[in-house]
Formats: C-alpha cells, sequence, structure tokens
C-alpha cells in the first residue's frame, strides 16, 4: 500500500512536472515559432514580389495566383464561399466589400461588429478541421502559423481550396489584400485598397517630423499581467519609424516580456497601451500613470499617452492606416491631411 | 529526547542566516536588468532607510525604491512562504513529494485567481485584492473540500487519503481553469501570462500582505515544530504521547492554504520551491522541524531571490518568467541531491 502510494505521488509529480513544462515550452516554441516564420515568411514575400501573381481575366475562366506560403492556387471561379480563420483576412475580406462570402470566421475575429453573426469555428492551434468542413466552404484562409500539413491533406480531400495569408510586415499586408482581392474576383478593390493604405501611409511618412530623437514604447500586456513590450519587427515598431519615433525596445526582436526598470531608464517619449479597458477601476492609462517609480518618465510627465483598444496596430489588416493615423494624430495633433 | 536548548537553532545561528539573507537580498537589488552603480544604489537605499535627502543618482532614485526593492522583497517573502509550506507538509504527511501543488491547494488558488481575472471581479482602487481575495477563498475552500472528502473516507484523516484526494482534485482544478481559459476570450493572453508566475509590478501593499500573512499563519506553523516531529514517527505515536492529532493537523493545513492563496495571488504558479528548498536544507538541518521550518524561511528566500535575478538579467531587456527559472534550476539541484544522497547510502 505504501509502495503504490508512493508510486502515485511520484507519477502525479512528474505529470505535474510534465505539464508544467509542456506549457512553456509551448510557450517558447510558439516565440520562436513565430520568429522563424516571419523570417521565412519575409523571404518568400520578396520572392512573391519579384514575380507578381497575373490574375487571369474576371469571371472567365479560372482562377490562379501563389499564396503567401508559395502555393499555386487554381481556382474555377471567384470565391464565394470563405472560412477565414484570423481576425486579419476577415478585416480584409469586409474592407474589399466581400463580407457576405464568409461563411464562417475563426474564434477571435471580431471586426467589423457584422462578423459577429457569422459562424465561427475554432482557430489557431485548436483548429478543427470538421467544423470547417461542415460549413463547405470553397476556400479557407488561414495563416501559416495554424497549419499542419495532415490538417490541409484532410481539408483539400474535402475539396476545400486551402489560402495562406500570413503578413509579417506592411508590404505582406498588401500583398496579402491583393491575394485575397485576385480569390475574390475584387481586383479593382484590392488595388484601391492597397492604394489608399500607401497613400495614408505616405502623407504620415512625408508629415512626420520625427528624426528618431523622439522614442516610443508599446506596451502589449499591462504590467498585472507581467509587461510585455513590441520590440523590432512588429507592426508597431514599422508604423513608429514611419512617425520618425524611436522604439525604446528596438534592440528586442518580436514581442517580449520586458522589466519595468527598463522601461524607466529608456525614459520614452510617448506610450501606447493595447491594453482592453473593461469598464471599471483605473483605466490602462491611469493605471500607467498611477505606477511608481514612474512619474519621472518624460510621456507620463508631459500626459502622453495613448490607449489603442481595438488592435488598430497589432493585425496585420487594412486597418494598419487607422491605427497610423491615431498615431500621427496623438503625436503631432491634428490631422494627417 | 534532546534537551530544549539544543533542538532549536542558537541566536548566532539565527543571526548567521539572517545576515546571509540580507547579503542575497542586497546582490539582488544591486544587480539588476538595469545596471546601476552599486554605491549610488546603496545610497539610495541608505536615504530610504534614514530618510535622509541628499544629491542622488535620479534614475537610481526612480528604480531601486519604487520598482526593484518591493520586487525582491515580495520574491523573498512568497520564497519564505512556499517553502515554509512545503516543509510543514512534507513533515506533517510524511511524504516527500508532499507541496501545496500536490495537494491541491496552489491549484485551487490558482482556480480561485483564474475566476477573478476572467470574470473580471476586483475591488475598484485595489488591482490584487479581487484576485487575492478569491485565489485565499479557493484554497480554503479546496481544502475544506480535500478534507471532508478524505474525512468521509476514513475519519482520522489519514496521510494517505489526503494525498490522493488532492491529487485528484488538483487535477480536478486545473481543469475547471483550463476550462475558465477556454472561454475566457480576450482576457486569454493576460491569464497565460499570469499562470506563467512573474512578480513583475510588486508594490510595498503586496509585500506587506505576505509579511502579515507569513508573521501569523506562518508563526502558527513555526510553533506546531515539535507537534510535527511526534509527526514523523507515526500519527499513532504521536497520538499516544498526547499530541491532538486532529487539531495540529487542521492548524498546519488552514495556515499553509492560507499562505499559498496570498502567494499565489501576488505571484502565480511559481512551481518547485516548496517541493526543493526543504529537501535541500534537511541535508544541512536534520529532519528536526524546530530546525528544518525556521531555515525553510532563509533558505526558500534566498533561492527565490537568486531565481528571480537570474529571471531578470539572464536574457536581457527581456525577462524570464520566474518559474521557468526555479523549476530549471530547482529540478536540477533536487537530482544533484537526490542523488548523492542515495549514492551515500
Amino acid at each position: 500500500m505504501k509502495q503504490l502510494n508512493i508510486c502515485i505521488a511520484l507519477l502525479t509529480a512528474a505529470a505535474l512536472l510534465l505539464t508544467g513544462c509542456a506549457g512553456n515550452r509551448e510557450k517558447g516554441g510558439e516565440t520562436t515559432g513565430t520568429a522563424e516564420a516571419g523570417q521565412q515568411e519575409t523571404e518568400e514575400t520578396q520572392s512573391q514580389t519579384e514575380k507578381p501573381a497575373e490574375p487571369e481575366a474576371r469571371g472567365t475562366g479560372p482562377i490562379t495566383f501563389t499564396d503567401m506560403n508559395g502555393r499555386e492556387i487554381t481556382l474555377e471561379k471567384p470565391a464565394d464561399r470563405i472560412v477565414a480563420l484570423t481576425a486579419s483576412d476577415c478585416e480584409i475580406l469586409y474592407a474589399l466589400g466581400a463580407g457576405d462570402t464568409l461563411v464562417g470566421r475563426g474564434e477571435y475575429c471580431n471586426w467589423p461588429a457584422e462578423v459577429m453573426d457569422v459562424p465561427s469555428v475554432q482557430s489557431g492551434e485548436n483548429t478543427n478541421v470538421e467544423q470547417i468542413i461542415a460549413l463547405q466552404p470553397q476556400v479557407l484562409l488561414m495563416s501559416a502559423m495554424a497549419q499542419t500539413d495532415e490538417q490541409i491533406e484532410a481539408l483539400e480531400n474535402a475539396g476545400i481550396q486551402v489560402v495562406v495569408s500570413y503578413a509579417q510586415d506592411i508590404e505582406g499586408v498588401y500583398e496579402a489584400i491583393s491575394m485575397i482581392g485576385t480569390a475574390m474576383g475584387k481586383n479593382d478593390e484590392a488595388e484601391s485598397l492597397v492604394t489608399e493604405m500607401k497613400n495614408t501611409f505616405d502623407q504620415i511618412r512625408e508629415n512626420s517630423t520625427g528624426d528618431g530623437s523622439e522614442t516610443i514604447y508599446f506596451e502589449v500586456s499591462p504590467l498585472e499581467y507581467g509587461l510585455w513590450a513590441a520590440g523590432s519587427g512588429t507592426f508597431m515598431d514599422e508604423v513608429a519609424r514611419m512617425l520618425g519615433l524611436a522604439n525604446v525596445f528596438a534592440d528586442m526582436e518580436g514581442w517580449g516580456e520586458v522589466s519595468e526598470e527598463q522601461v524607466i531608464q529608456r525614459a520614452p517619449d510617448y506610450i501606447v497601451t493595447i491594453a482592453m479597458y473593461y469598464g471599471e477601476g483605473l483605466t490602462p492609462v491611469e493605471e500607467i500613470t498611477s505606477r511608481s517609480g514612474w512619474e519621472n518618465i518624460p510621456a507620463i510627465q508631459n500626459g502622453k499617452l495613448l490607449n489603442l483598444q481595438n488592435d488598430e496596430l497589432s493585425r496585420p489588416g487594412p486597418r494598419l492606416k487607422d491605427g497610423a493615423e491615431l498615431l500621427y494624430e496623438f503625436v503631432y495633433g491634428g490631422k494627417t491631411e | 529526547m534532546k534537551k530544549r536548548s539544543r533542538e532549536g537553532f542558537s541566536l548566532p545561528i539565527y543571526i548567521l542566516f539572517t545576515a546571509v539573507t540580507l547579503a542575497v537580498m542586497l546582490l539582488c537589488i544591486c544587480v539588476g536588468s538595469v545596471m546601476l552603480p552599486p554605491m549610488d544604489t546603496l545610497e539610495v537605499l541608505w536615504n530610504g532607510l534614514t530618510g535622509a535627502q541628499g544629491p542622488v543618482n535620479e534614475m537610481a532614485a526612480n528604480i531601486i525604491l519604487p520598482v526593484r526593492l518591493p520586487r525582491v522583497l515580495c520574491v523573498a517573502l512568497v520564497g519564505a512562504s512556499l517553502s515554509l509550506c512545503g516543509g510543514a507538509m512534507q513533515g506533517l504527511l510524511k511524504n516527500p513529494l508532499a507541496d501545496g501543488t500536490t495537494l491541491g491547494v496552489s491549484s485551487g488558488a490558482s482556480l480561485g485567481a483564474v475566476t477573478a481575472i476572467a470574470f473580471g471581479i476586483s475591488l475598484p482602487g485595489f488591482p490584487f485584492a479581487g484576485s487575492m481575495v478569491m485565489a485565499v477563498l479557493f484554497a480554503f475552500g479546496s481544502l475544506a473540500l480535500i478534507l471532508s472528502l478524505a474525512y468521509k473516507l476514513d475519519s482520522s484523516l489519514s496521510t494517505n487519503t489526503i494525498i490522493l484526494i488532492g491529487v485528484i482534485f488538483s487535477m480536478f482544478a486545473s481543469s475547471i481553469s483550463s476550462l475558465i481559459i477556454t472561454f475566457a476570450g480576450d482576457k486569454i493572453k493576460t491569464i497565460t501570462f499570469w499562470t506563467m508566475g512573474s512578480l513583475q509590478g510588486s508594490s510595498y501593499e503586496n509585500a506587506l500582505v505576505l509579511l502579515a500573512a507569513l508573521a501569523l499563519f506562518g508563526g502558527l506553523v513555526i510553533g506546531c515544530g515539535r507537534e510535527l516531529n511526534a509527526f514523523a514517527v507515526g500519527e499513532d505515536n504521536a497520538r499516544n504521547i498526547g499530541v491532538n492529532v486532529r487539531r495540529v493537523k487542521l492548524t498546519v493545513l488552514i495556515c499553509i492554504s492560507v499562505l499559498i492563496g496570498v502567494c499565489v495571488s501576488v505571484s502565480g504558479t511559481i512551481g518547485f520551491v516548496g517541493l526543493v528548498t526543504p529537501h535541500m536544507l534537511r541535508s544541512i538541518t536534520g529532519p528536526n522541524h524546530r530546525r528544518l521550518l525556521p531555515a525553510t524561511l532563509f533558505g526558500g528566500a534566498c533561492f527565490l531571490m537568486l531565481s528571480d535575478l537570474l529571471a531578470r538579467t539572464l536574457l536581457n531587456p527581456r525577462e524570464l518568467p520566474l518559474g521557468v527559472v526555479t523549476s530549471f534550476v530547482g529540478s536540477m539541484m533536487f537530482i544533484y541531491i537526490f542523488y548523492m544522497s542515495r549514492k551515500g547510502r
């Protein structure tokens, strides 16, 4: 009996350790995975821009293009039943005026409000092939992170065309938009959306007087849950450079947990938080202002704090331009026009 | 039986322990994510302690007193509390693997805190109070549940029954936590960060709460050292020499659940401290709980402070989750000590 107990206790301890380690590894793996995928993707993006996909004439014959994973895709006709797993792809579809083709969305898609009426399916690492097949879409839009070869095979056997959309930078977003536009037979809309974004960004770049001497700090997760900041290679970093600002954590690749001490030492001139506010307690801006030891950070002394609550700068979608505009207004005051 | 004076530590040994702990604490305050000149740091510390005003390095003043010191204090107190709990539980249950986690108290406390975060239970103005109250309540609740179930099966509250039910409850509570996390939507990220265990953003209020809990409930546990020694010989034996077995068990278990609840709500789940430190210290102090339990306070504080130092500095400017460091360092040390002690036999 005693031996049995010891065995059980040992097994439990082992199980606890394993789950602990698994959790950690998962987390670490995810980060590196993203970084690697990011590099890979950038390379692919480059090769992609070298040989742009030539869309066939509209409405006639099959459409062929290369997706962002480098796979040749052929569609018999423009897609009219789509499941999109990532929030940014849903946003692109709506921005192209193709929101009505969505028959399913990933669980975290929440913009625009209409998308919430579309049936939701599990996404990311929980991607559920059965749910997707049941919706009988013609095309499944997913990100490179979410796929396993088995899943893709199962989906394609069910007659669903898998298209990978995975933007890592603003160039990548343009590519995703024109690729989705091609697949939807909405090339013109895609082109004008990309032009609109480019114009906005150009205007911001032109009007921005910053020379990189002023600094900005992007807070992705508030202090209560561990301070996470945006480093280089993020959309936030890209937009900061567009505005002539230097990201205080440019020496860090991707997103990472940082210490309060680092923020205090790096003394940013502007602080942007994307923390959600649930309508009780301190607002994210108030919470940051009230942190002890942060009083002498220039951004806090000058009240230069901005709360972006709607994922404008964290999603590779068309609303990046809204985020950039909001940031411009915040930094320079007044509109870009 | 040994003479009373030789059972516990003598004063010089306490002074030595305190000195070592303070030295480690000073090291952890002087070294950090941002490198500051040690002399400036000491000056800021000195001014803070004595209330003196003087020309100081402004950066050091902004970092040391408001950010680094409260964190180091919280880390030390969490380490001390968790190690004390582990040591007491291992003695009480006569099980080398007993810990807040194996008994289900930690998982219960986590469940409470996760619930508080997911459903936005908070007291306005006290960002940590909601999850702390819920964590302590759930730690209590899970303990009550475990004990009453164990009591149903076995009215003498035998250690085997308690630990079995604790393990089962632990899994149950974790599964409910996962369930809540699955449905938590937007708050998933924040909960995930929190469950990794972090002492970022610790405040003096946190340290004060931890200190109060440790002084009161930790004091009670240490007070039970003699009874725990009797348990080590065997429960029947303890009963025969006049120990009120059930009352001691309840006192220790309730104190432990409060301590763990408070720690979990401040720092998230930090594994391995409660399990490893008592084992490491037992090789120095011997199995006597009147020596072991006070030693776990100092040992746990030092172990966690040093682990946190690594977490803060290893991947500068990034921070590592503290749980990763404690599990990694702790398991290495544990294997080493286990192997060495087996070989000696």
